[in-house]
């Protein structure tokens, strides 16, 4: 059962135009660094930057999990969770490159993936940036940030459900940032969409298009906010999507490996988020607290049965760090969605609360151990009541900046 | 949709062939981003017309900055930042530079001038893997603005970093900086005789964000109340300064004031025979009022002294 968008196969859709234009724009970029290269050589710098050059790095992410979160990346028992091998740095002038190799465990066997690799552009005008290549979407608040950075065990409920933990895939993004006091940032980006739903129409051409807006500023010395809207259309989430669902249902809380995918798609994933920041004079190092609010909502659900059926998703997290090397947080997640069998639907909801405490000796490590309760949880078959996890986090070398 | 796909791929590789000279030029830089407080200062005494926002108080640790949407802003506007490099904003500039999409303040661009790379820096150390060290700067100490010599190095080389890339500023920048220069080296040279009798002390601190200070006053720091360059200081590791607390003390314990005092205090309670917390600014509090950075030295030099046993009649 096609729906009507989904049949408009003639004429050029986004993946088909991702594929084409990527050589064009990578060959562009390269020939444009290679003559930037020579101009460079006529402002000489004193030294070189002491902040430009190849960095690399690793972080290895390890967790014990008393049970396996719903839709969540992690096996039950000890496992090596997101772990990356990265490499950023700038090509020529003009570009700027990173790449990351993630491994991960799942089911006892080690799996690896690229998980970034692009080149950005450093020096358009008028606050213009371009990137292609394979990269973390921007909706959201969460999805962009490095996993090994956020503050609880796993993924909020509605990423796990909604986005496949965290949507990465091949595609280019243009972003642009407004001129003006405040942050203003409107971004677009193209992704071929198979990282979202790889089994929906293999074959197909249609992908994903996401559009995003940031806005954000201080208030005041003490506090900081940013606050975010975001429209992601998925065109290969189709009946297609039918035929795995039922394994989705059949497995409960299984997943598609690393592979991602989102365990419900749907035409349109439209996100709202909220952080809020609280730092004494502006200075987090010794105590903050952070706040971050978000909600997602899907529609144009591919499925007859599943018409009308929410499909939505929010999460507030409040993390306080009260020392240097301490911090404590809880979590609220909240899932409703469907899953459709014939002409069916079984409810799918998820009422997950968790809280953590987690000791960071130094920015490189942390050492965290949280507790997590589902209650009432519908549609998952090995949703655990309760569980605990233990999970430290260590990086060598090369760090990188985060985002706010 | 479909379209507007379309136009936004054509607009991208269009965009990515757009000459880099593309960005705005004007004859000097009218808006001047400071990571810390005292460059802010110092674009202040070179560029006294130029709108300059320091994105760092005196309250703040340097190292451990956001890349909060505020500073995003400011920097998306800047013709100019002027950083201390060396890794010191290490942790959320790179993020600044990437969200702004200001192609004149990234690395390598006329509008990014880091002050590290104009001078030497003390104590470098070997780039390290292990994730126990702290934070480790391998092109040495950063936090160089402590040096009244050092400062007028940077001072200089901003000026000539000016002239060179906004040639049409040039003479008046020179003048400024000619100004600054001779005002200086008297203030620091009755500032070194002020200071004399400092000169040869030992000093416990708190990280090593007055290294340069000691250095240039002759002192010597003798504790360091982090256990590991970076890392808070801990229980264990103030227990073993109090059990190694020498019978000729340091002249005083000296936090700066982004620091938590608490961990100073402890020890300055207990440790026999009795010495000062001393809460020091690491940098300029108010970067925009006229002579701040003498203001900012003075105030350190003076607090110093204060804690000097008085000569005896």
């Amino acid at each position: 059962m096609r729906t009507p968008i989904a049949n408009s196969t003639n004429g050029r859709s986004p993946a088909l135009a991702c594929r084409q234009i990527l050589p064009a724009v990578l060959t562009a970029c390269l020939l444009w660094s290679a003559g930037s290269a020579a101009a460079q050589t006529v402002a000489p710098q004193p030294r070189p930057m002491p902040t430009s050059g190849w960095q690399f790095g690793a972080v290895i992410d390890t967790a014990y999990m008393g049970k396996g979160v719903p839709l969540g990346l992690r096996d039950e028992g000890l496992g090596l969770g997101h772990s990356d091998l990265l490499a950023r740095g700038t090509l020529g002038r003009h570009l700027a490159g990173e790449a990351i190799l993630v491994g991960a465990t799942h089911e006892g066997k080690l799996e690896r993936q690229v998980e970034k690799f692009l080149v950005e552009t450093r020096t358009l005008p008028a606050g213009l940036q371009a990137r292609a290549g394979r990269f973390a979407s921007q909706v959201g608040y969460l999805n962009e940030q490095h996993p090994h950075a956020d503050d609880f065990v796993e993924r909020p409920a509605m990423y796990r459900a909604f986005l496949g933990h965290h949507y990465f895939d091949d595609g280019v993004r243009l972003n642009w940032t407004a001129p003006t006091p405040f942050y203003l940032q409107l971004g677009i980006e193209a992704f071929s969409g198979r990282k979202l739903s790889p089994d929906g129409m293999r074959r197909s051409r249609n992908g994903v298009t996401t559009f995003t807006s940031k806005f954000g500023s201080d208030l005041g010395a003490n506090q900081a906010w940013q606050a975010g809207a975001a429209l992601l259309i998925n065109r290969r989430a189709s009946a297609a999507e039918h035929d795995d669902h039922d394994e989705e249902h059949g497995h409960g809380d299984d997943h598609e490996g690393h592979g991602h995918g989102a365990a419900f798609a749907g035409r349109r994933l439209a996100m709202l988020d909220l952080a809020w920041k609280w730092a004494p004079n502006g200075n987090p190092r010794q105590q903050q607290v952070r706040v971050v609010l978000e909600h997602a909502r899907l529609s144009g659900l591919p499925d007859a049965a599943l018409m009308g059926r929410r499909h939505e998703g929010s999460s507030l997290s409040v993390v306080w760090r009260f020392r240097p090397d301490f911090e404590a947080g809880v979590r609220a997640d909240r899932l409703r969605a469907g899953f459709a069998h014939d002409d069916d639907v079984d409810p799918a909801r998820l009422n997950e609360q968790a809280m953590m405490l987690v000791y960071k000796p130094s920015h490189r490590q942390s050492l965290r151990l949280q507790w997590t309760t589902n209650r009432d949880a519908q549609g998952f078959k090995y949703a655990a009541r309760r569980l605990v996890s233990l999970q430290y986090v260590v990086a060598f070398g090369a760090h990188g900046a985060h985002n706010f | 949709m479909r379209g507007v796909l379309h136009i936004a791929a054509v607009g991208l590789c269009s965009l990515v062939l757009w000459p880099a000279v593309a960005a705005a030029q004007t004859a000097t830089p009218v808006r001047v981003f400071a990571c810390e407080p005292e460059w802010a200062a110092l674009a202040h005494e070179l560029l006294p017309d130029a709108q300059v926002f320091s994105a760092t108080t005196v309250l703040q640790d340097p190292h451990h900055i956001e890349a909060r949407p505020a500073l995003i802003a400011q920097l998306r506007q800047a013709d100019l930042a002027v950083c201390t490099g060396g890794g010191l904003e290490a942790g959320w500039l790179p993020a600044l530079q990437q969200r702004a999409g200001n192609a004149r303040v990234q690395d390598g661009a006329k509008g990014m001038f880091y002050a590290a790379s104009h001078v030497s820096l003390i104590n470098p150390q070997a780039a390290t893997l292990n994730p126990f060290a702290g934070d480790v700067h391998p092109d040495g100490n950063p936090h160089l603005h402590a040096d009244p010599e050092r400062l007028a190095m940077v001072a200089r080389a901003l000026s000539a970093h000016v002239q060179r890339h906004w040639p049409a500023s040039a003479a008046a920048v020179s003048a400024r900086q000619a100004a600054f220069e001779v005002r200086w080296s008297s203030h620091i040279a009755q500032l070194r005789q002020r200071a004399h009798g400092l000169k040869g002390q030992a000093v416990a601190a708190q990280h090593s964000s007055f290294a340069y200070l000691w250095d240039w006053l002759g002192m010597q720091q003798v504790m360091d109340l982090e256990p590991r360059p970076g890392l808070p200081p801990t229980p264990s590791h103030l227990n073993g300064l109090l059990q190694r607390w020498p019978a000729s003390p340091p002249l005083a314990v000296v936090v700066a004031s982004h620091q938590d005092p608490r961990s100073g205090r402890w020890l300055t309670d207990r440790a026999q025979p009795a010495r000062p917390l001393v809460v020091l600014p690491a940098t300029v509090t108010q970067p925009s009022a006229p002579r701040a950075l003498e203001q900012w030295f003075d105030h350190l030099v003076d607090n110093l002294i204060r804690q000097l046993p008085r000569p005896t009649p």
